[in-house]
């Protein structure tokens, strides 16, 4: 089992540019806790522009959950709301901020985009 | 279940007791304390001295706020009408109560009065369906609180219970032991907090999740509510108190998302849906936008919000796919149900766009729509690369959850709603009428914003292109020839499924009916077999699943007839419009002027008064808006640039009617209509001519 969250964080950062933000602008930081350790990832955005950062700084969202929860965020075999209510996170801070954040996390792995296929078959009246 | 439940409200906080001020429920019995989609009180019973109380009176002093006058003993004889028992409540993060002993007589009295309280912790959903718990309860009494708790896993709920005067706490209630002087008082002040488990921050107490910032007091929140709305002045005093009780509803109906920063939407309707709904909050919105436009504006901020951006079989969830319906309580947070957002609906995508339009056309608010335009943009996305399942360019729909998702994801959604004439069901995908008809709106009218504020001229052009060849085949696709109306839907064959039904109406309101047919299709809509008398009918009478108490198959929905009212006045036919805005609004003159989500689709002349659907929701939102949408309707208002034409039709039981101060692009703006239509249709002259003035 890979690290789910690096790769996802990392996806991020080189993407560098995500039109699902485009309406976001403000920073969250993700105290991710790991037995004694606390792993930490920090997101600027700035109107769809975005920067990652491990930095320990202030942010205007902050989401603290354990290390496996997240992981299961970035594979897309947990959804944020379900954990929020699940009471399997916490939340600092601005939550519309958030709410525009979980766009940019994947389907469940088992869903499969079939507008291809539907898309082969079109227009044949 | 009685007809004098209590209810108040505040958002999607509510109180439903018995006329005591009394909670004694059961699993399947929608009564007690609910937030977020969760009953933090299943009991709530007051005694004095051992004995439950007699209900004098109950004073509705606001929504959220309520007053019971007991006096000791059952019975239709007071034996004991020496004290009085107050009880006034209030909804908010819970709910407060002040409780107040009278003593009459002339010696002091001494006792004992108790307050028996616990908790299910049901989810709506179990309630509805009545389903079993999974997890533990607790109860304990801590620093003078008495804490009900419910955990299962991580996922924990509590509600904590506290006077204001000493009492005696322990699990099951808390008890007073007083005396009172003669002619003398005592009161005490109980309050009920809802709280929620949230990660490792241990207990959260509503007011700190409910809303992360402070709302102004409900008091004046509502005064500002209803000094900011148009004014109603009209001869019918029927009209004035169903207007002023659609006002205080729609107010009580307004809902604060968790994290929507203390803006507020419409709800869908008391008990079942107090949270975010993408089609009736919509469709609410447009009903109220010449009155109130910015729920309208708050809508689409809150929907975009959560617009679908992957593809999640559980939830039907798609890119650019407008929710359905969000959920929050237990069964959702353990993915029982999958509302969190559920997106299994067709139609709230291709609304969502209609909206935006029509807010910019009353409002002139370009900015509103430069900032949703990609979302406008995914949601018209939408509709040609997801919706169109079988690739021959219509909306289909077809749940991909088939467990927990829904089947009929039209407005009409219940199992049977989609019959043929004969009454069998046809099978899946299905494509009903009205989602085309909502699809060719969204593309003229996203047509329309793409050239006047993102100046795509291209987009509009193709809009414009797809829009004319989605019309054009529609009209001989689903076109009935031997009943001269639109089928309902096609089935996976593509055959019509082939009853008359209301939705004919919805087709009028889209614009996507050919001019040669719609005189037919108001003919219809006015015709014995759909009209009762007081509103069209889902279904006509005469079809397999005609029933005239079937939830889609034959009731009357005033939301649905307001929409047709609109359809009606959009393709000239002022007389069938005012002839529904008469009879809907006669039927709210039944209901105190608060139309139920549904009644019966009985003919007016059988029944005399509209016979209520057994467990339509009222308040609901859809309804509620429905009285404003006919008042619009009946004035013939419409955006027209910079102006807004008055061209009133109304029905000759209203005199006069003056809407004052209506909202807008253009400032403030007063319409003026007589009624001269006559409900006999015989009598059809042209309304006179409207009066308007600049404020």
């Amino acid at each position: 089992m890979g690290d789910a969250t690096a790769e996802f964080f990392d996806e991020l950062a080189r993407r560098g540019r995500e039109p699902l933000l485009e309406k976001a602008t403000g920073t969250l930081r993700f105290d991710l806790v790991d037995g004694k350790r606390i792993e930490r990832w920090r997101v600027a955005i700035e109107k769809g522009d975005v920067t990652v950062s491990r930095k320990n700084a202030a942010a205007d969202c902050v989401v603290r959950t354990e290390k496996s929860v997240f992981e299961s965020l970035a594979r897309g075999e947990l959804q944020m709301l379900t954990a929020f209510l699940r009471g399997l996170m916490r939340l600092e801070g601005e939550g519309e901020l958030l709410v525009l954040f979980q766009r940019v996390f994947p389907g469940p792995p088992t869903s499969r985009d079939k507008r291809r296929v539907a898309g082969s078959a079109r227009r044949k009246r | 279940m009685t007809g004098d439940l209590v209810k108040i409200l505040d958002g999607n906080t509510f109180v439903v007791s018995d006329a005591q001020g009394d909670i004694e429920a059961s699993l399947t019995d929608p009564t007690g304390l609910f937030s977020f989609d969760t009953r933090f009180l299943s009991r709530w019973v007051l005694t004095v001295n051992g004995q439950r109380l007699n209900a004098l009176s109950v004073d509705d002093l606001q929504y959220f706020e309520t007053r019971f006058f007991l006096v000791p003993g059952t019975g239709t004889v007071y034996v004991d009408a020496k004290l009085s028992v107050i009880r006034q409540r209030a909804v908010g993060g819970g709910f407060r109560e002040q409780l107040t002993i009278l003593n009459h007589d002339e010696k002091p009295v001494e006792l004992t009065v108790r307050v028996e309280a616990g908790s299910d912790f049901a989810d709506l959903f179990e309630v509805k369906d009545a389903l079993e718990k999974k997890g533990m309860y607790s109860a304990r009494v801590e620093d003078g609180q008495l804490l009900l708790g419910y955990e299962r896993e991580t996922f924990g709920r509590a509600t904590i219970i506290s006077a204001s005067t000493p009492a005696e706490l322990d699990a099951n209630g808390l008890t007073f032991t007083l005396q009172i002087e003669p002619h003398g008082a005592w009161a005490t002040e109980l309050q009920v907090v809802t709280a929620a488990l949230l990660g490792s921050g241990g207990w959260r107490r509503a007011g700190d999740v409910a809303r992360l910032r402070p709302r102004p007091s409900m008091e004046r929140s509502l005064h500002r509510w209803l000094a900011e709305a148009p004014r109603v002045e009209s001869d019918s005093d029927s009209l004035r108190a169903t207007y002023r009780r659609s006002l205080v509803d729609l107010a009580a109906l307004r809902f604060s998302p968790p994290i929507a920063g203390g803006r507020s939407l419409p709800a869908a309707g008391l008990p079942w849906f107090m949270t975010m709904f993408g089609r009736d909050s919509i469709f609410t919105s447009l009903q109220a936008l010449p009155f109130t436009p910015e729920l309208a504006a708050t809508t689409l901020h809150m929907l975009g919000l959560w617009q679908g951006t992957r593809v999640d079989d559980f939830r039907d969830e798609d890119p650019g796919r407008i929710l359905h319906e969000m959920r929050y309580g237990e069964m959702t947070a353990f993915e029982e149900r999958p509302h969190s957002p559920y997106y299994g609906c067709a139609d709230a995508t291709s609304l969502y766009v209609v909206l935006l339009d029509e807010y910019e056309r009353w409002t002139g608010d370009r900015k509103l729509v430069r900032e949703l335009e990609s979302e406008a943009r995914a949601a018209l996305n939408w509709i040609d690369e997801y919706a169109d399942l079988k690739g021959n360019g219509y909306v289909w729909c077809q749940r991909r959850n088939e467990e927990t998702g829904l089947e009929n994801q039209c407005w009409k959604d219940s199992w049977d709603s989609i019959s043929y004439r004969d009454g069998k069901l046809p099978g899946f995908p299905r494509a009903t009428c009205e989602l085309q008809g909502y699809a060719y709106d969204a593309k003229v009218r996203g047509a329309r914003l793409a050239r006047l504020v993102w100046k795509d001229d291209e987009l509009a052009k193709k809009l414009e292109r797809e829009a004319a060849d989605l019309k054009r085949r529609f009209n001989r696709d689903y076109w009935v020839e031997d009943g001269e109306y639109f089928a309902l839907a096609l089935d996976s064959e593509g055959k019509q499924v082939d009853p008359l039904t209301s939705n004919n109406g919805h087709l009028l309101w889209s614009g996507i009916v050919d001019q040669s047919k719609a005189k037919s299709i108001a003919a219809h809509l006015v015709g014995p077999r759909l009209f009762s008398g007081w509103g069209v009918r889902t279904l006509a009478e005469g079809e397999g699943r005609y029933n005239p108490i079937g939830y889609h198959t034959g009731t009357v929905w005033p939301f649905d007839n307001s929409f047709i009212a609109w359809g009606l006045r959009r393709y000239g036919f002022k007389e069938e419009a005012a002839q529904i805005a008469s009879g809907n609004l006669e039927a709210a003159g039944f209901f105190d002027g608060r139309l139920p989500e549904a009644f019966g689709g009985y003919g007016r002349e059988v029944t005399k008064y509209p016979v209520q659907y057994p467990t339509a929701c009222s308040p609901q939102a859809w309804s509620t808006g429905t009285p404003l949408l006919l008042l619009r309707t009946m004035l013939g208002l419409e955006p027209l640039g910079d102006h807004l034409v008055v061209d009133p039709a109304l029905p000759s039981s209203i005199g006069v009617l003056a809407l004052l101060d209506i909202p807008g692009r253009w400032g403030r703006i007063d319409a003026f209509g007589r009624g001269r239509i006559g409900m006999e249709r015989t009598d059809m002259r042209k309304g006179r001519r409207a009066r308007t003035r600049a404020a």
